[in-house]
């Protein structure tokens, strides 16, 4: 405790010049421990981590159950050791009502303040003086193993994960919703998922497509790529401060309440045709989307969808990803006019190779997936496979 | 600005008393995005770097173990070789018969990133600025948060104080201290501790002030909330108060109160004593405590620091550590002013040494070519960077360029519009550290010796594109010349000094430096516009004379090879200086040395101005270009 252990310590000489501002601190002190469970030092770091490769289709791991920030404080549902499904309510999160602090009038809870939108949250929203609650769905299949401090839910599960390159947004789970290119979006009265959904557009992004998802009530939205003038507009924030931050929760606090995730990142780059499978292969699970990003903390977005517990008993091959570059290697250009093309290292240049700008460096030769090849810089490939 | 001579046959790398007897080491420079590492032998008897390489480092994950990077970059080197290092994952030392293993290991460490460093107490202006400049020689952020019965106490009616210390008050908060303001600023300032999370605390200001003890009381309390905040949130419950981290806290304050401070912070901080931060006197005690602190408190915490300690009799240090310790040595063997520049991923380094031993430091953390390139755009300016470039960009195709960068920052620009934008880049990096030095009343001097290193100027495929970088950038006058550390070595060559200093000088003379751009003439004052700025006779050794005349607005080459040497004679227009006062002829009593780029007579003037119109503008920066060779 805070204040009590200050209070016993005294002042630095007790002199009575000081009794003013020595209480001052010590009721400002007083404030914080009582909102002491609320707050974080905005860690994260290790329970989010980028994989080897953007795509893992089975692996084991631990994710804090989080979708708050520093001023919610989590009250678990659930405890260490209990197995847990995906749809299944795991914490009621507490979050201060600002607004019904600043009027003194109660309000109803907002369909977007709502998390996952798949459980009955109107029903189980409370709002009380200060605080509105909210139900909160594990997002993911397997095994509690431990609380933190500011009640986040630490799961164990075994799942098939995409990591982007860039993203948005606080954790949220969802329906996994495949968009079929053949229609349009969204239509009027005809919107392509639920609200709750984690809306899959499998080409690029643009700003009326965000405006018009955030309309339809999705949670959040996995695309291949997004120009960055558009991901600013609809963001209002400055990407650039977004991703530097240091301070992860508090750079998410004020976007717009949609999760965005880009597995190729800034541009028009469409999204490799493995990718598309594996979230097709999904359509309809319950995956749990976050798009904090932050370069400075290695945090990245992620999408990660749970395995059915069929397919974890029958077909269980975990992934363990190795971004070293080998020969048959799958790779995938991270820079240039050829960003975002896929293909294989079939060979290693002994010496160093000039390019374009007459830099050199160390090549490799590439068999794309069309059927032609490439000599590209080691330096602007990663491995994908 | 600093005065630390080096002692003959004390702490100067060529004077150590260390014996050489190790014939291979290995030299590893564990950068925020990529470790090299350099092979160092005795090749009939000199040594000389015998091959290097490259790899991302790993601090992070998957890998988060600095080794992996370590050992990918040797890799490399065994491919070159032929002769194998690493064994089951561990340096093979010494030597074998077989020429396998190397006999010394030596590491250099810029990865795990700047120290972030609260000042806190009644943090002055000039306290503040002190600060600042005790650990400019370092990777290390300060942030000053004066305490709120300081700020109270001293401005009654709230301005800006300090590192934005009011700067997100916002309009409300003119007028008068309330107890509610006072919270409001004490929350503002617990919520920047939040997303600051520091590494360490710096405690300063005295306790005569109207506030008397109070701020340093305040800042005992803000130490505590801090450590209370980094030791909740997401940690699990299971692990309870096993993992709660004593915050490091110097403390440079009231003398009287160490005590106190003591007791009000035990549990919650290591405190360490240093002299009372007054002036610029006591910054040598407290720079040398915050980079003890840097070493334990970040470089020790990089993920597989144990294992790298491992292959190694001597520490791994700090790559500005090791840089500093060169720079200094070189400007007092030679008698001469010598300016070291070197543009990393994430921190921008400019260290300026004297002859007489002043020395100034500016590691510009946060300015970088790679995740830290935004920083660059967000504190220049798109026109600023875009000045430097000839043809046209748009503000949106510059942001792209950037985020792209930042989130691959292993990359390497393979078109020549992407080079030049980086290049572009790293000129507003060393354009911003020189002003940061500026403002903390560094007092610079012109510099003999430009000494460059750096990935985007080590990698610049032409020696004109590094030569152009640095005129620009750092705007030198009178004469000096230009070096390029290709190698990237000079970092290290202090480290290895530490073991190895025979190897060290040998290595820098041969290899390091080897790269020599060229002496520059650079004339300055009032040049007249469309006139001869500068004539310029050459006396080259085998007798043959050259005259040049050179107009204002202009560069020119003359041709000076490496291994060439020349006597100069300048002849300035009456308004134009070159080092002696306007006007006055300059024959220097040595001949200079040529370089890879020749003689450059850079008559553009001082400062640089550039043609408004746009077209007159790429047209200019063309012909700049194509003259130097860049």
């Amino acid at each position: 405790m805070v204040a009590r252990s200050l209070k016993c310590r005294g002042d630095l000489h007790g002199r009575p010049g000081c009794e003013m501002w020595a209480t001052l601190v010590v009721a400002r002190i007083r404030d914080r421990e009582g909102n002491r469970d609320g707050c974080s030092a905005g860690g994260g770091k290790t329970m989010t981590y980028p994989l080897g490769w953007p795509v893992v289709t089975q692996s084991l791991m631990q994710r804090e159950r989080w979708p708050g920030d520093y001023n919610s404080r989590g009250v678990p549902l659930v405890r260490p050791g209990q197995e847990v499904q995906a749809d299944q309510a795991v914490m009621l999160l507490e979050k201060p009502d600002i607004a019904e602090a600043a009027t003194g009038f109660p309000h109803a809870v907002s369909p977007s303040a709502s998390y996952a939108g798949l459980s009955p949250s109107s029903e189980g929203a409370q709002i009380d003086c200060r605080y509105m609650q909210e139900t909160v769905l594990a997002g993911m299949r397997g095994q509690v193993v431990d609380i933190t401090h500011r009640g986040g839910v630490i799961i164990e599960t075994r799942a098939a994960v995409i990591q982007g390159v860039i993203g948005a947004g606080n954790q949220v789970a969802g329906v996994l919703t495949v968009w079929n290119a053949g229609s349009s979006f969204p239509l009027p009265g005809n919107r392509p998922a639920e609200a709750g959904a984690i809306l899959v557009i499998p080409g690029p992004l643009n700003y009326a497509t965000l405006r018009q998802a955030t309309g339809a009530g999705i949670v959040g939205v996995v695309a291949s790529s997004i120009s960055s003038r558009d991901l600013e507009d609809f963001l209002r924030a400055n990407v650039i401060a977004l991703i530097n931050s240091n301070d992860v929760e508090r750079a998410q606090a004020h976007l717009p309440s949609i999760t965005l995730l880009f597995t190729e990142g800034l541009g028009t780059i469409a999204m490799p045709a493995r990718t598309i499978n594996l979230l097709r292969r999904y359509h309809g699970s319950i995956a749990l989307l976050s798009g904090a990003t932050s370069i400075r903390r290695s945090i990245f977005p992620e999408l990660v969808i749970s395995l059915a517990a069929r397919e974890v008993q029958h077909n269980w091959r975990p992934v363990q990803p190795d971004p070293t570059l080998t020969i048959g290697s799958r790779v995938r250009i991270c820079s240039g006019s050829h960003e975002g093309v896929t293909g294989e290292i079939n060979y290693f240049f002994t010496h160093q190779q000039t390019f374009e700008s007459d830099i050199r460096g160390r090549a490799a030769h590439l068999s794309l997936e069309d059927g032609s090849s490439l000599v590209i810089a080691l330096a602007i490939i990663e491995r994908i496979g | 600005m600093y005065t630390e001579t080096y002692l003959e046959g004390g702490q100067s790398p060529a004077s150590s008393k260390a014996p050489a007897s190790a014939s291979s080491i290995l030299v590893a420079d564990c950068g925020t995005v990529l470790t090299k590492v350099s092979l160092l032998g005795l090749v009939e008897g000199q040594y000389r770097l015998m091959a290097r390489g490259e790899a991302p480092t790993t601090t992070a994950a998957p890998y988060q173990d600095i080794t992996k990077g370590i050992i990918q970059a040797i890799n490399e080197i065994e491919f070159i070789t032929g002769r194998h290092f690493v064994s089951n994952g561990s340096l093979i030392s010494p030597e074998q018969p077989t020429g396998d293993g190397a006999d010394l290991f030596v590491a250099t460490v810029s990865a795990g990133g700047p120290m972030r460093l609260i000042v806190l107490g009644a943090v002055t202006l000039k306290l503040e600025e002190l600060a600042a400049q005790a650990v400019s020689g370092l990777y290390a952020e300060t942030y000053a948060l004066p305490a709120p019965s300081y700020l109270a106490t001293s401005m009654p009616a709230p301005l800006p104080v300090g590192a934005g210390a009011m700067a997100s008050a916002g309009g409300g908060m003119q007028g008068r201290w309330t107890p509610e303001r006072l919270d409001m600023e004490w929350e503002r300032q617990l919520a920047r501790v939040r997303e600051l999370q520091p590494h360490a605390a710096l405690i300063v200001g005295q306790a005569d002030g109207a506030a008397g003890p109070t701020p340093l009381q305040e800042a005992c309390q803000m130490i505590v909330n801090t450590v209370e905040e980094l030791s909740n949130g997401s940690a699990p419950t299971t692990r309870g108060n096993a993992g709660k981290r004593q915050l490091p806290v110097l403390y440079a304050g009231a003398p009287q109160y160490v005590e106190a401070v003591r007791r009000m912070l035990d549990g919650y901080a290591e405190v360490t004593r240093v002299e009372t931060l007054v002036s610029q006197e006591q910054l040598g005690p407290t720079s040398m405590a915050a980079t003890a602190l840097y070493e334990r408190d970040v470089i020790q915490r990089i993920p597989g620091y144990d294992h790298v300690r491992s292959w190694s009799g001597a520490a791994p240090i700090a790559t500005p550590s090791s840089l500093s310790s060169l720079v200094r040595f070189l400007a007092q063997h030679y008698a001469m002013n010598v300016t070291a520049v070197d543009v990393g991923g994430t921190t921008t380094t400019v260290m300026m040494a004297g002859e007489h031993g002043e020395f100034i430091p500016l590691v510009n953390t946060g300015i970088g070519m790679g995740p830290s390139l935004g920083a660059i755009l967000e504190k220049a300016g798109p026109r600023r960077v875009a000045r430097w470039l000839p043809f046209r960009i748009t503000d949106d195709e510059l942001r792209q360029h950037v985020l792209n960068r930042m989130l691959h920052p292993q990359t390497i620009p393979t078109s020549l519009r992407d080079l030049q934008i980086g290049q572009a880049f790293a000129r507003e990096a060393i354009v911003l550290t020189v002003e940061a030095a500026k403002q903390q009343h560094f007092n610079e001097f012109d510099a003999d010796l430009i000494l460059a290193t750096g990935g985007v100027l080590a990698h610049a495929p032409k020696f004109g594109q590094a030569a152009l970088i640095l005129l620009d950038a750092l705007q030198p006058r009178g004469v000096t010349s230009m070096v390029l550390d290709r190698t990237m070595l000079i970092s290290q060559l202090g480290a290895v000094a530490t073991v190895a200093p025979i190897a060290a000088v040998q290595v820098n003379e041969n290899d390091a430096v080897m790269h020599r751009l060229g002496t520059c003439v650079i004339p300055y004052g009032e040049l007249p516009p469309g006139q001869v700025a500068i004539r310029v006779g050459v006396e080259y050794s085998n007798g043959r004379q050259v005259t040049a005349e050179v107009m204002s607005g202009s560069i020119e080459i003359i041709p000076l090879h490496i291994n060439e040497q020349a006597l100069l004679t300048l002849y300035p227009a009456p308004t134009v200086d070159v080092g002696l006062g306007q006007g006055e002829r300059a024959r220097a009593a040595e001949e200079v040395d040529g370089g890879l780029v020749g003689l450059i007579i850079d008559a553009r003037g001082r400062p640089l101005v550039f043609p408004t119109d746009e077209t007159e503008r790429y047209a200019r920066l063309l012909q700049w270009m194509q003259v130097i060779g860049a």
